[in-house]
């Protein structure tokens, strides 16, 4: 029996209902080796800001059970780069990119997301108002995010929604009480979907030094560890608002993934699961049309918040 | 070009306390690496733990690669346990490889600890390409903990040891035992182990006009260049390049370009 596994993400077409999560994927190429990367729905890639970025200081990275603490400060190539260097494979091999943009006010945000149109850089545009791991996030607070303030985050949205046409995306923090409100403010204010879960803001120390074991102190968690709390922030989610959900927060099989889509997610992100398996967004792209198959669905658009109660 | 799959092991063994060699079985990694590359190695199935763990290649065959560990956390230590026989599941060839000159004179090895797996593989090649066989230097804290010695020896390098207690060989550091081999500028150093003794072989390099390439370790999520999470800090201009990716822009660097009071 033949699937529709194609779906409609806030404008933007997808072949499947399958994607990468920003910051685990780089900009596509560097997973090339193992898969054609074409056969996802979408490439997200990495951050995007103006100018490049170094990033924090070592060390970035911590295991964590089922998962790890990142604090990258998101470290890119910048816009130009991106452009010249990057671009050309993903245009070349026919991907639906989603870029992803970082930038220190809603003038930046606005002024990547024009620039990213004007020069066929993204088919949709997903904004990160949500990373843990830049300005001061050594307050121990975590720092402040725009994302946890719903009048900031519909400031921003209306700024890049003004300029530009393509669908845009709003990439929320779970670091709330609670996350519709920042939900409903972007989507009011014209977002064509919300992206979530970000990463849950934690810590790691190490007993005989006594130190952080990331450098930034603090750090953004990710992987199978977060995935219920991701999952039920999806259900809220899509539950109260009208735009569609791209879901993401631990994902790493199929099965997963479906638990996102019966949720209400309306497509899903692979995040640091590729990191183990690099080809495993495309395994979720095989089994989700299994699932189907067995269930007797025609269309996984059927399967999106059709959790029974 | 990397891949990833599942290779038998085809010996498994202790080779000093803690310390073990695993044989596999991976035609296709082998035809494809390099000395100075690595592998990312899942240690087993599930969640727990979370990543690969990366480690060096230490010698390349025909239809395998071996690799030289240490037992030391959780993840070595279930590695350590997996029998002669079964499968593991491991991706490579990855990273960039120690640049060979077929016209250097002389070219020493200097290697602490476990830091002696991926140089094993660079002495083959050096010595494979008809260059003069490598000198080197083997530096532990202890005897039972200096690796590969018989191995070297056949290979017909010329090895000094150097233990902190002095159990066996130069009583000191290997930075104490490079310096007395005299290195000049036409010598190519090449270093591996704890980023203190690096630091103090490039210290004795830089000193002699010598050319020192260094094998670093950090701690890392996809081993393939994606994730931003294991560089290090270097001398470069360039905002993007002030950190370089283990994984991508090494394991091997010039010294020059490590910031190494970073390190402190
Ligand atoms: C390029 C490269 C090559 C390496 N080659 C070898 C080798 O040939 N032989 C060998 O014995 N070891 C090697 N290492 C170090 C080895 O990866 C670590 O000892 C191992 O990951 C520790 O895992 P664990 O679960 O036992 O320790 P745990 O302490 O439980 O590990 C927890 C986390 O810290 C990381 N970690 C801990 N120590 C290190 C370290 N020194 N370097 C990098 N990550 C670390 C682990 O990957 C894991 O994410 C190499 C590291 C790198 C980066
Ligand atoms: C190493 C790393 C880097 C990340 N970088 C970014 C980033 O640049 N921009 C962004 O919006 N999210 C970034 N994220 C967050 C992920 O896109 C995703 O929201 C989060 O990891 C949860 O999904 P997961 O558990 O499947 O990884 C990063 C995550 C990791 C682990
Ligand atoms: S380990 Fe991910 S970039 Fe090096």
């Amino acid at each position: 029996m033949p699937v529709n596994l194609q779906i409609d993400l806030g404008g933007l077409t997808m072949k499947n209902p399958v994607t990468v999560a920003s910051g685990t994927f780089g900009y596509g190429a560097e997973y090339a080796d193992y898969f054609d990367v074409s056969q996802l729905g979408a490439v997200t890639v990495k951050s995007l800001s103006l100018e490049p970025r170094s990033g924090n200081v070592p060390p970035r990275i911590v295991e964590t059970p089922s998962g790890m603490l990142n604090a990258i400060g998101l470290q890119n190539v910048g816009m130009e780069t991106y452009l010249r260097e990057k671009l050309p494979f993903l245009r070349e091999k026919k991907c639906v990119i989603i870029a992803n943009i970082y930038g220190s006010g809603p003038e930046a945000y606005a002024s990547l997301a024009s620039r990213l149109e004007a020069e066929g850089g993204a088919d949709a545009i997903e904004a990160n108002l949500s990373c843990p791991n830049v300005h001061d996030a050594q307050n121990a607070r975590g720092g402040s995010l725009v994302a946890q303030h719903p009048d900031q985050v519909a400031l921003y949205t209306q700024a890049i929604r003004e300029a530009t046409k393509l669908p845009v995306f709003i990439k929320l923090s779970p670091n709330v009480t609670d996350i519709v409100e920042p939900a409903l403010a972007a989507q009011e204010a014209g977002a064509d979907a919300v992206s979530l879960i970000n990463t849950l803001i934690g810590m790691a120390i190490d007993s005989e030094t006594r130190k952080p074991r990331i450098s930034n102190i603090v750090g953004g968690l990710s992987g199978p560890a977060i995935r219920p709390v991701a999952l039920k922030m999806v259900w809220d989610v899509s539950r109260a608002l009208h735009i569609p959900v791209l879901g993401m927060g631990g994902i790493a099989t199929a099965d997963d993934a479906v638990q996102f889509l019966l949720a209400g997610a309306r497509a899903v992100a692979i995040g640091c699961a590729s990191f183990r398996n690099p080809d495993a967004a495309l395994k979720v792209v095989q089994g989700i049309e299994n699932y189907c198959q067995q269930h007797g669905i025609s269309d996984v658009n059927e399967l999106v918040g059709a959790v029974k109660l | 070009m990397a891949c990833i799959t599942n290779c038998k092991i085809v010996a498994h063994q202790e080779v000093a306390p803690d310390h073990r060699r695993i044989v596999l079985d991976a035609p296709d990694i082998a035809a494809d690496a390099r000395p100075g590359q690595f592998c990312m190695i899942e240690v087993r199935e599930g969640s727990s733990p979370f990543l690969r763990r990366p480690m060096s290649i230490e010698r390349i065959f025909d239809d395998g690669i071996s690799i030289l560990y240490k037992a030391m956390g959780e993840g070595t230590r279930m590695m350590a346990s997996i029998p002669t026989g079964a499968y593991i599941n491991v991706q490579g060839p990855l990273g960039n490889i120690f640049p060979i000159e077929s016209d250097t004179v002389r070219s020493i090895l200097v290697a602490g600890g476990i830091g002696i797996a991926p140089l094993i593989g660079l002495a083959e090649a050096i010595i494979a390409r008809g260059a003069r066989a490598p000198e080197v230097i083997l530096a532990a804290r202890t005897e039972c903990l200096l690796l590969c010695e018989k191995e070297l020896s056949q290979m017909g390098c010329a090895v000094t040891l150097a233990t902190d207690d002095g159990s066996a060989g130069f009583k000191g550091f290997a930075a104490d035992a490079l310096r007395l081999l005299d290195p000049d500028s036409k010598t190519l150093v090449y270093t591996c182990g704890p980023n203190v003794m690096m630091r103090a072989v490039y210290d004795v390099c830089a000193a002699a006009d010598t050319r020192c390439y260094a094998s670093l370790e950090a701690v890392m999520a996809c081993g393939d260049g994606v994730c931003m999470g294991c560089v290090v800090e270097t001398n470069a201009e360039n905002e993007f390049a002030k950190m370089a990716r283990v994984c991508r822009e090494g394991p091997v660097f010039d010294a020059r370009v490590i910031r190494w009071n970073a390190f402190d």
